[in-house]
């Protein structure tokens, strides 16, 4: 019985926040992800560096006694870094089961974007097809904002080098 | 989450107990697989275990299960009851195994939510081929035949409540006077009232409310009450509605006949007798007990769960050995997680107060805080201990499995091969149990297949026992625990393993063999794709399965060992932590970053200076203490970290060891010593070598906790 209730309320609750979509900024762009991927906005924290990993996971933050990885935007998607401020936020989004922290410069808020209003993004290049973490433009009326699938977002660069490494890890051992 | 635990607790306690009682049958059946026949109290025990299982089966209306397990009884009920003398053991076992497979597999399908779909048929008539077969033998040799055992409609099967040792048993007898009217309303009024103190009550006619025939039955022969309770006579005679009634007879009787029912004249027994009795009666409830008790009754039941009442020695015996069995209860794991984890909560809540930056106002008295404190630190850690203590598992269940599979496999491959066990009582956390199962198994199919000699002859020309042995053995030592398995057979041949590789493609050919060690050599069967067998076998021979081994260890932060000599046979010895979860952590500090190592593996701390320093042409760092050399580690250039101190003066070197190698580890400061609970690393971050896992700080802070035996 719980279950279907639960089942209800998500649909429910799915059903209010189609369409809208957290938007912040990055550099010079906006970008938006759908809202219900997303846990929490929380401040700034202190970061855990984790050595030996991708440069953009600046490492662990304890978030009520569940350790969260966190992801600098700016760094994934190749921008300038920055320096953290009191405007800097972490995200949390839960992608189908996998929970991190984005790292943004500053939140925008939560626009409506009608579906009608989103558009591929006319890319030239097809090759770097298998990094589209951006699978929309969305038409507001002050601009466009990148819209953002988070599987791609946290997906990582190339798989194959996890496995290249695991085999190392084979080879050490022995 | 309560609904959650109940909306299948039926079909949870069926699985779960006749689970337990299906593996013990197995167990059983393995131990006495090579003896010339089952004993007599092995045959009773086969025989409850398969009335219990058809019983509840047909209560959760699984058919087939039912109809199996009541073919099964049937043969043991020919065993018990006619002791043939010619019984082909090895098929009768056979059967056994076939039965116990088949009910396995459909409890595994009710266990994935499936519907147990799997056709018994061919089976039962396997096993009616196997009962005509060793009854013609009997019958041939002119000895009588017992009678059949009769199916009982599963619907009304009746389990009996378990008694305690101040029950009492009651015959009760109520004769109403001729002229009574309704005497089935006033007997079932009866019946209502020692509802209220009996522990159990059965009464004859049983269909009093149903059946208006039964005023007349009442009437002539009187109506029959067995009523088990606390109460003493008195308090049950003043229970029963008086009106109508001509004569009351109420008989204290033994446990033992009221288990036989209505039909047993009543003995009154010595209080000595009563208490042995209703002890073997209690364990006989609770081995038969595994269903939702009924008040319905088929009296004929009671015929077949009565012990034979001629054997009261073997039922004692059976009592001693058995009775520990009523000391447990089972919980459900996930309740032990939470516990568990709310234990982790409060191991970190605690040093959250305790090291509170609040307390460190200089002039502060905290003498009574400090007292305090330490009781707190006392319970809590005893905590921590009793629930590890109820996490750990003994290995024995894991290491029977073996047993079978060694069986079915030395059968199918035609190899005589002899099981040893040693060390299964050795106790491990039941999440690294779960992990190390399958694993396990593939290893000891392994040794099967590719260890031991195809064929005896090779084995006598070497010098062994025709009779290849494996051996499973497992132990504890510095928080880990070794599990090995070992086959006296063929060994590994370095120089096939490295052909082998480099066919595969493992290796580049430029390599040649003797720039490996043989251990190296030996990792090759670890690779994914890797089989030296040059036929594929149904057991093993594909070339996917060791590495999935490795995987599965790792996974729990264990390892792979193999060793091997050629002609002598191999060791593959796992290495596995305890357990996951509080460990007893060193917390120190590099650059930013804090590090905790364990306690177990760091043998000493130490200060050193520059002069002590040995530094290799290609920058490899070795420092000298008290004349030995040991290698050195800076964590922060081996994780490339910022902000660490250089200078070996203002910096402390740890000492620790990891399998009998030590390595000197050069950190910034030590922070302290404290109890950690391991967290893992978020998946999401892949594998960094070095790092098992993180943990959260009293100050909320996380660190890392490092992994000696992946910084070699």
């Amino acid at each position: 019985m719980a279950e279907v209730i639960e089942q209800l309320t998500d649909e429910l609750e799915e059903d209010t926040q189609k369409g809208k979509f957290m938007t912040f900024r990055s550099g010079n762009e906006f970008f938006g992800i759908e809202l219900k991927y997303i846990v929490e906005i929380i401040g700034i924290q202190p970061i855990t560096a984790v050595p030996e990993v991708e440069e953009y996971i600046k490492g662990l933050i304890n978030l009520r006694g569940k350790i969260i990885p966190v992801i600098d935007v700016r760094v994934r998607f190749k921008q300038e870094p920055h320096e953290y401020n009191d405007r800097t936020c972490i995200i949390i989004i839960n992608v189908s089961g996998t929970v991190v922290g984005l790292i943004v410069e500053k939140i925008a808020g939560v626009v409506n974007i009608k579906d009608d209003d989103i558009e591929p993004p006319p890319s030239l290049s097809s090759e770097n097809g298998k990094n589209k973490y951006v699978y929309g433009l969305g038409k507001v009326e002050d601009g466009v904002k990148l819209l953002l699938d988070p599987h791609k977002l946290i997906k990582y660069e190339d798989l194959t080098v996890v496995i290249d490494s695991d085999e190392e890890t084979v080879q050490e051992d022995v | 989450m309560a609904e959650e635990f109940s909306t299948d607790g039926m079909l949870d306690m069926y699985l779960f107990e006749n689970g337990q009682l299906l593996e013990q049958m197995e167990a059983t059946t393995l131990d006495k697989k090579d003896a010339d026949a089952f004993d007599d109290s092995d045959i009773n025990e086969f025989f409850r275990v398969m009335h219990t299982i058809k019983g509840s089966s047909g209560i959760m209306m699984f058919d087939d299960i039912s109809r199996l397990a009541h073919k099964l009884e049937d043969i043991f009920y020919y065993l018990r009851e006619s002791h043939p003398d010619n019984v082909p053991h090895m098929e009768l076992v056979d059967c056994i195994f076939k039965v116990t497979d088949f009910i396995s597999a459909e409890f595994d399908k009710l266990r994935e939510g499936d519907d147990p779909d799997g056709d018994a048929s061919d089976l039962i008539a396997e096993l009616d081929k196997f009962l005509k077969k060793i009854k013609n033998e009997v019958s041939a040799s002119g000895e009588e035949l017992p009678p059949e055992n009769k199916y009982v409609a599963p619907s009304h099967f009746y389990i009996g409540p378990v008694s305690t040792p101040d029950s009492r048993f009651y015959k009760i007898c109520i004769y109403y006077r001729n002229d009574t009217q309704m005497s089935n309303l006033k007997a079932y009024s009866a019946t209502y009232a020692l509802k209220e103190i009996a522990e159990d009550l059965l009464y004859s006619p049983e269909d009093i409310m149903t059946n208006p025939d039964s005023s007349d039955i009442i009437l002539e022969h009187g109506f029959k009450m067995l009523l088990q309770t606390q109460s003493d006579k008195e308090a049950v005679e003043k229970l029963i509605d008086g009106s109508g009634v001509e004569k009351i007879e109420i008989n204290e009787c033994t446990s033992e006949e009221y288990l036989m029912g209505f039909d047993v004249p009543v003995t009154i027994a010595n209080g000595k007798e009563i208490d042995l009795d209703s002890d073997v009666a209690s364990i006989v409830a609770k081995a038969e007990g595994k269903a939702e008790p009924k008040k319905e009754l088929e009296p004929g039941d009671f015929v077949i769960k009565s012990k034979t009442p001629g054997k009261p020695k073997q039922l004692a015996k059976n009592s001693k050995e058995k009775g520990s069995s009523q000391q447990f209860i089972s919980v459900n794991v996930a309740k032990m997680d939470a516990l568990m984890d709310l234990i982790g909560e409060i191991v970190i809540a605690e040093s959250v107060v305790l090291q509170n930056p609040d307390l460190k106002v200089p002039g502060l008295s905290l003498n009574n805080f400090n007292k305090a404190a330490a009781q707190l630190t006392k319970f809590t850690s005893e905590l921590q201990d009793v629930i590890m203590s109820m996490r750990m598992m003994p290995l024995a269940n894991t290491f029977q499995k073996m047993n079978r599979i060694v069986f079915d496999a030395s059968r199918k491959l035609g190899k005589d091969i002899e099981l040893k066990l040693i060390g299964e009582n050795t106790e491990v956390d039941k999440s690294i149990i779960e992990h190390i199962s399958d694993p396990l198994m593939h290893l000891v199919r392994n040794s099967v297949d590719h260890g031991i000699e195809d064929n005896k002859a090779d084995r006598v020309a070497l010098g062994k026992a025709e009779k290849g042995t494996i051996t499973i053995e497992a132990k504890n030592e510095g928080g880990k625990v070794f599990i090995s398995v070992s086959d006296d057979g063929k060994g590994l041949n370095t120089t096939k393993l490295f052909k082998k590789a480099r066919d595969n493609g493992l290796i580049g050919y430029e390599k040649k063999e003797s720039d490996f060690t043989k251990k190296e050599i030996y990792q090759f069967i670890t690779y994914p794709g890797f089989s030296t067998k040059e036929q594929v076998t149904e057991l093993s021979g594909r070339g996917v399965g060791m590495d999935v081994v490795v995987k599965n260890i790792q996974s729990i932060g264990g390892q792979l060992d193999i060793d091997s000599e050629e002609g002598k046979g191999s060791t593959m010895t796992l290495k596995i932590p305890l357990t996951l979860a509080i460990i007893e952590g060193i917390v120190m500090s590099v650059g930013n970053s804090t590090f905790v190592i364990e306690t177990n593996a760091v043998k000493e701390f130490i200060n050193v200076r520059e002069n002590s320093m040995v530094t290799e042409p290609d920058g490899e760092e070795y420092v000298m203490v008290r004349g030995q050399a040991y290698p050195v580690i800076r964590l922060c250039e081996r994780f490339h970290l910022e902000g660490g101190q250089t200078a070996v003066e203002n910096g402390i070197m740890v000492i620790v060891e990891h399998e009998g190698r030590e390595v000197c580890l050069f950190v910034d400061k030590l922070i302290g010593e404290q109890e950690i609970v391991v967290k893992p690393i978020p998946p999401y971050i892949k594998k960094v070598e070095g790092l098992s896992g993180c943990t959260q700080l009293g100050d909320g802070s996380i660190a890392l906790i490092v992994d000696v035996g992946g910084l070699f």
